[in-house]
C-alpha cells in the first residue's frame, strides 16, 4: 500500500481518502433524508386533532440538557481527532470515551421524553403531528444509537491494533458522522422545539 | 495538556454555545414570530458552517471542492423540500 506521509493518517493511504469522499457523498444524502423529514414535519405541525399540541408537551428543560450534550460531545470527539493527529492514543482514547458516553446521556434524556410524550397522550398513532415528531426525533435518535455501537468497536479497534491507516480513518469518519448528527440536533431544536414554544 | 485543546476548537465550542443562548432568547422574550423565526434561522445556519469548517475540516484537503459542492447540492435539495412542501401545502391555503 502507498502511503503518503504529508498527510494526516487517516488521509495517507489513497483507499482511506476515498472513504472519507464516499462519506460525505452519505452525508449529503443523509441531509436529504432529514429535508424530507422536516417537510413532513413542518406541513402536519399543525394538525394536531384532538391530541396535545408541541406548545403543549414540549418542556425546554430536558430539550436544553441535550443540546448541551450534544453539543459538548461533537466537541470532544474533536477533541479526540485532533489527539489522534498528535499520535497521543491515551487522551484520543479518553475523548472518544467521553463523546459516547455523552452520547449515552443525550439518548437517555431522548428516551425519557419519549416516555413524557407517550404519557401526555401524543403516542405515535394519535394525531398527523404526533407520528410526524416522533419519526423525526426517533430517526435521529435512531442514528444516535447506532453511532453508539459503531464507536465502541473503533474504540475496541483502537484499543487492540493502535493508530494504522485503517483505525485513524475509521475514528475519523465517525467524528464526521458524530458531528452531522449535532447539526441535525441542532435543526431540531431550533425549528421544532424553540418553533413550536414560541 | 494545553496542545490537547486547540484554541480554534475551544472557541468553536464556546461560539455554538453563544448561539445556542441566542436562539433560546425566542422563548425568554415576547417578540413576533417573524423575528423570532429570522434569529432561528440565522443561529442554525451559522451553528452549521461552524461544525462543518471547524470541526469537519471540510476545507483542509485537495477533495475539499468535491466535499462542499456535495454538501451544498444535499442542503440545496433538502431547502427546496422544505420550502416546496410549505408553499404547495400550506402557504397557498392561508
Amino acid at each position: 500500500m502507498k502511503l503518503d506521509h504529508s498527510q494526516p493518517l487517516e488521509y495517507s493511504s489513497e483507499q482511506g481518502r476515498l472513504n472519507i469522499l464516499g462519506f460525505w457523498i452519505f452525508i449529503g444524502a443523509e441531509v436529504m433524508l432529514f429535508g424530507t423529514l422536516f417537510a413532513s414535519y413542518f406541513t402536519l405541525e399543525g394538525r394536531h386533532g384532538s391530541g396535545p399540541s408541541g406548545a403543549e408537551i414540549f418542556e425546554i428543560a430536558p430539550v436544553l440538557f441535550e443540546t448541551i450534550l450534544l453539543l459538548t460531545s461533537s466537541f470532544t470527539v474533536g477533541l479526540a481527532i485532533h489527539a489522534m493527529r498528535l499520535n497521543n492514543k491515551k487522551a484520543m482514547m479518553t475523548f472518544f470515551i467521553i463523546t459516547l458516553v455523552l452520547g449515552l446521556a443525550f439518548l437517555s434524556v431522548e428516551i425519557y421524553e419519549f416516555t413524557h410524550y407517550i404519557h401526555e397522550g401524543a403516542g405515535l398513532t394519535v394525531s398527523a403531528f404526533s407520528s410526524a415528531l416522533l419519526t423525526t426525533l426517533g430517526t435521529h435518535g435512531l442514528h444516535v444509537t447506532l453511532g453508539l455501537f459503531w464507536g465502541i468497536f473503533i474504540l475496541i479497534q483502537v484499543a487492540k491494533r493502535g493508530f494504522t491507516p485503517e483505525t485513524a480513518n475509521k475514528s475519523f469518519i465517525f467524528s464526521l458522522y458524530w458531528h452531522f448528527l449535532d447539526v441535525v440536533w441542532i435543526f431540531i431544536f431550533s425549528f421544532i422545539y424553540l418553533k413550536g414554544m414560541m | 495538556m494545553k496542545e490537547l485543546f486547540p484554541l480554534k476548537q475551544v472557541m468553536g465550542f464556546v461560539f455554538s454555545l453563544v448561539l445556542t443562548a441566542v436562539a433560546l432568547s425566542v422563548v425568554m422574550f415576547d417578540m413576533s414570530f417573524a423575528m423570532g423565526m429570522t434569529i432561528l434561522l440565522i443561529t442554525a445556519f451559522v451553528q452549521a458552517m461552524l461544525q462543518l469548517m471547524v470541526f469537519m475540516h471540510a476545507r483542509e484537503t485537495e477533495d475539499s471542492g468535491l466535499i462542499l459542492a456535495n454538501v451544498y447540492y444535499g442542503v440545496f435539495i433538502a431547502v427546496v423540500t422544505v420550502f416546496g412542501s410549505l408553499l404547495a401545502l400550506i402557504w397557498g391555503y392561508m
